[in-house]
């Protein structure tokens, strides 16, 4: 997992630390019992403020994304946990939206992007259902 | 000692020189275990105030209070309790390394051995060479190391980095976050006074931009990047806008680029009632925030 601090987002620091682990989280960037970089060479490492990265690891530990062990490290807990759902779907929310602001500019009503929404899902579906039947 | 008393407290703090007024009225308060930035042009007043805060000047009016004492008084008891790292490090050109650090180490009550060995091995100082032999950046890290170990409550660095190459100034910074402020985090202040902003963008909680020896502006971090945002758009024909309440308005043929100071959700609906063919809107960094501080002076006058 590989963070990343953007000063042009104007989202608070920290907090784009929490969503960048939970976002690892979610998309299988960081597994269940997988250690998090300790804080001291990771707040080194994105020359933050050592503060901004113990907040995140509390924010995170707030919200039963990550526990700490004492003497070991902070670790992601067990997955399936509420947020998950919820952290998956503000992913593709963001994904969707993009799509959605090209199919404006492309002059692209609403039903022409529905139904092609509906025509890459089947052929998505497809190429899976193709590729279990043929192993 | 209680966290939430402030460890630097200014209160209208003036000194002249002669009749130049170099610092006239400040005000500020920086609180336990932040990072305080203190960004100025040259000249506008940051090291007379650091120099007020380390008794090596006398204010002339106001008050200023370090760990709640008066350095004038309490010279001793406020000194033992910081270390100062200026911009121009001079040390007896006699001395070794090794002597160096031994001669700033009987000054101490408190000197921890580990982090001396620690960064002299990752500065790769040799402990016997000559410190009238030093390179700028060596002997800045010498500093560096000399205000480390006896880990301070309060880190003052005054221009810490200029003069120096990048590599240099990465690894100033990064020490300064890693042995330093992991230290007993709750305990480990840092007042820092620089015009290079970007490279001390992630460790700054708050700053205050001084302007001729006053305040312009006082904000934390995040706050500033959230409030101060720049918007581009571009109009297949340019609108008749009404865009009062921008910091200000650049305008260049069909695009447009405007400063918003805590009003861009109103800016951008205004600007998207003209349908624009692209908008963009992002944080202004602490450096392009600074850089703006002409703007927002003429903003607040």
């Amino acid at each position: 997992m590989l963070l990343q601090i953007d000063f042009k987002s104007g989202k608070p620091v920290y907090l784009q630390l929490v969503d960048q682990i939970r976002y690892a989280a979610a998309s299988g960037g960081l597994r269940t019992g997988e250690p998090l970089p300790s804080i001291r060479p990771l707040a080194e490492e994105l020359r933050v403020n050592r503060n901004t990265v113990a907040k995140a690891y509390a924010e995170l530990e707030n919200q039963g994304v990550i526990e700490t062990i004492p003497g070991k490290g902070c670790f992601l807990k067990e997955s399936n946990s509420p947020f998950t759902k919820s952290a998956r779907a503000k992913i593709l929310t963001k994904e969707i939206d993009e799509a959605v602001v090209a199919a404006h500019h492309l002059q692209v009503d609403r039903d022409a992007f529905l139904a092609l929404v509906k025509e890459r899902l089947d052929s998505f579906e497809r190429k899976v259902k193709e590729k279990s039947d043929n192993d | 000692m209680n966290t939430d008393s402030p460890i630097i407290e200014i209160q209208n703090l003036s000194r002249r020189y002669g009749k130049l007024d170099a610092v006239n009225g400040l005000s500020l308060t920086v609180r336990a275990g932040k990072c305080y930035g203190f960004f100025g042009r040259n000249g506008a007043g940051k090291t007379t105030t650091i120099k007020c805060l380390l008794n090596l000047l006398r204010p002339d009016s106001g008050s200023v209070r370090v760990f709640g004492l008066d350095p004038r008084t309490d010279e001793v008891a406020v000194k033992s309790r910081l270390a100062y790292v200026p911009d121009m490090v001079a040390f007896y050109p006699w001395m070794t390394v090794r002597d160096t650090l031994e001669y700033l180490a009987s000054f101490r009550k408190h000197w921890n051995g580990d982090i001396e060995a620690d960064l002299l091995k990752r500065f790769q100082l040799d402990p016997k060479q000559k410190a009238s032999h030093l390179s700028k950046g060596q002997r800045t890290q010498l500093a560096l190391i000399g205000a480390i170990c006896p880990e301070p409550e309060l880190l003052v660095l005054d221009e810490p980095t200029s003069g120096l190459d990048p590599i240099v100034r990465r690894e100033f910074i990064e020490t300064v976050i890693g042995a330093y402020q992991s230290g007993d985090p709750g305990r480990r202040t840092v007042f820092v006074s620089t015009h290079l902003i970007s490279e001390f963008e992630g460790l700054i909680d708050e700053f205050t931009i001084i302007e001729q020896g006053r305040e312009l502006l006082t904000m934390e971090a995040d706050a500033a990047r959230d409030r101060f945002r720049k918007i581009r758009a571009r109009f297949a024909e340019m609108p008749k806008l009404n865009l009062a309440g921008a910091l200000s308005v650049k305008t260049g043929g069909r695009e447009i680029e405007i400063l918003a100071n805590g009003n861009s959700e109103q800016l951008l609906a205004e600007l998207k009632t003209h349908s624009p063919e692209e908008l963009r809107c992002e944080a202004l960094s602490l450096e392009e925030i600074f850089v703006a501080s002409d703007i927002l002076k003429k903003a607040k006058a």
